[in-house]
């Protein structure tokens, strides 16, 4: 690796210093993008295997993926789960971190480290302690299991995202609502809510993503013919790797993709623009 | 927990409010957490000393026999496994801090808003597809009908194909491009704190465009170097998908090896001695990390 120097702008007509840390630069960035560019690329090229240069388009892969029942049941369970853990993660979330804002309590700081925790955890033994506690309740693995374990790892992003919109609060607002006459349940709703939904729905889309790509969490707590669509995906790449994975892969990243962008226009933008 | 409920301030300088009714939002994240996640790691705790589960089967026993199996290791697999975690762990921490630290440098002092902009997508972007698509990009790439192969022999540079994948290579390439942006991310903020002018006094007084990096900017941007190396050190010690699928037979790392004793060898308890362990090791990393960011963040506000 060649050390980067270059810092201080000056112009000359040529630096090689400059060019050569542009180009590392360029090269870094490439692996990091191409990769995913290299998924649509095997997503839509119709050859029976992996196999590079592509030769043609075809939505053949797309096809498959959607003729086969297992795909469309893991990807249904999926966003059935993502969907769920959207709703839940912002209500938990958003209200824990009003709690911790507004609620006088002591501890504050150590309680705010203790609702980050899942992120510090791997996740996987999130996932093995789960699976061994419905294991000694004797719960199989229903659900609602996996739906609240995803709400677990999905409510500290709700939680930092809302914290970080009341932390730029200015309570005046709330105050002059009170004083207006407005009941505190009032203020609550027709202020406060409004003035934090950003924060809580910038969080709830990162609770999708974490539900929607979740792995490790998942792993231990599915059972044969439940399996969300990234342990699908899994369990079919030991064996097999053709299109169809690719086009499953395009199939979710444009879904996490669309999810972003539909909330980013219900609630999002309308948000930011009222702030 | 008892912090919450006991809403009196003890021997608190300034007189504290009580919990106002708003507190009590804070039951559903409250109760969701000691369920899942407290009474969850105590279960796996517990499950780690017992012989067998001790709900179902009366016969159970509390004992350290799975501890001791991992300990003396008689087949020399479990050993092997740690080992071979915290080396996959390494080589991916320092070819993250290689790869990562040039384009947080990038960021830091790019004066473009939008070129800033354009950079940060690029590097969050991977973060947002899943880690299983992105392990299945690099198994297209590396594998031996995958697009490096497939070059390098149309274009006569090699024979036959070179073994890049179900090996360690394989599975630290794509971890490295998981786990960069993470490193980045830690490296950005760090670097940009930076005072750019110590740098421009620097070369002011002579040194060179490296001597002045070497000397000044990266001296300054070791705690980053270290908080960032510690954050993708844990994660990917903590990896599944990644080994396991572009491991092959030849990498077994700890995660792989509990997955294993729940999925095969169904010895949930063993399997929960080795969560402990690998438990021990992240925790160890992650309080490290947060204890380097306190410091900076406590040196930031000094300055």
């Amino acid at each position: 690796m060649t050390a980067p120097t270059q810092t201080v702008v000056n112009k000359p007509p040529f630096d090689a210093g400059r060019a050569a840390y542009l180009a590392l630069n360029f090269v870094l960035l490439f692996f990091l993008l191409a990769p995913i560019a290299i998924v649509l690329v095997f997503a839509l090229n119709p050859t029976p295997y992996i196999s590079f240069p592509p030769v043609g388009v075809s939505l053949r892969w797309f096809q498959k993926f959607f003729a086969n029942p297992e795909f469309i049941n893991a990807l249904l369970l999926s966003l059935w789960v993502a969907g769920c853990v959207l709703v839940l993660s912002i209500v938990i979330g958003g209200a824990c971190a009003l709690a911790l804002t507004r609620g006088n309590l002591p501890g504050r700081t150590i309680l705010t480290a203790f609702f980050m925790s899942p992120l510090m955890v791997p996740a996987i033994l999130t996932g093995l302690a789960l699976f061994q506690s419905f294991l000694l309740a004797g719960i199989g693995r229903p659900v609602w299991g996996l739906i609240l374990a995803h709400t677990l790892v999905a409510v500290p992003y709700v939680i930092r995202t809302t914290l970080a919109v009341l932390h730029n609060f200015d309570r005046r607002i709330e105050e002059a609502a009170a004083v207006l006459g407005a009941s505190p349940t009032r203020v609550f709703f027709e202020v406060t809510l409004p003035l934090i939904r950003p924060g809580v729905f910038a969080g709830g889309v990162f609770a999708f993503i974490v539900s929607f790509d979740q792995f490790p969490v998942s792993l231990f707590l599915v059972v044969p013919k439940g399996e969300t669509l990234p342990v699908v995906l899994f369990n079919y790449m030991k064996f097999d790797l053709d299109g169809a994975i690719a086009a499953a892969s395009m199939v979710s990243i444009l879904l996490a993709l669309s999810v972003v962008l539909v909330l980013e226009r219900l609630i999002g933008l309308k948000a930011y623009v009222k702030l | 927990m008892t912090t919450i409920t006991a809403g009196i301030p003890v021997s608190r300088p300034k007189p504290i409010a009580r919990p106002t009714p708003i507190a009590w939002l804070l039951a559903p994240a409250l109760l969701l957490f000691v369920l899942f996640f407290v009474l969850p790691f105590g279960v796996m705790a517990a499950m780690s000393v017992f012989s067998a589960n001790p709900v179902t089967n009366p016969n159970a026993f509390l004992t350290t026999r799975h501890y001791e199996r991992f300990i003396f290791d008689s087949a020399g697999i479990y050993h092997d496994a740690l080992w071979a975690t915290l080396r996959i762990g390494l080589i991916t921490t320092i070819v993250s801090l290689l790869i990562g630290y040039p384009l947080a440098h990038w960021m830091a002092r790019m004066q473009s808003r939008l070129g800033h902009a354009l950079v940060l997508m690029a590097v969050i972007a991977p973060m947002l597809t899943g880690i299983v698509v992105r392990t299945f990009a690099w198994m297209t790439i590396l594998q031996d009908k995958g697009v490096v192969n497939t070059l390098l022999l149309q274009w006569g540079v090699i024979g036959k194909p070179l073994p890049l994948m179900y090996n360690e290579f394989g599975t630290v390439v794509a971890l490295v491009h998981i786990y960069v942006p993470f490193m980045v991310l830690t490296l950005t903020g760090v670097i940009g704190r930076i005072d750019e002018r110590l740098e421009q006094a620097a070369r002011s007084l002579g040194a060179g465009r490296l001597r002045a990096f070497v000397e000044v900017t990266l001296p300054l941007s070791l705690p980053g170097i270290l908080a960032g190396s510690l954050l993708v050190f844990a994660l990917s010690i903590s990896a599944y998908v990644t080994p396991s699928l572009m491991g092959g037979t030849d990498v077994l790392t700890l995660p792989m090896l509990i997955a294993q004793q729940v999925g095969t060898s169904f010895n949930p308890n063993f399997a929960g001695a080795l969560g402990v362990i690998l438990l021990l090791v992240s925790l160890a990393i992650v309080v490290a990390y947060n204890r380097i960011l306190a410091r900076l963040s406590g040196e930031q506000g000094l300055a």
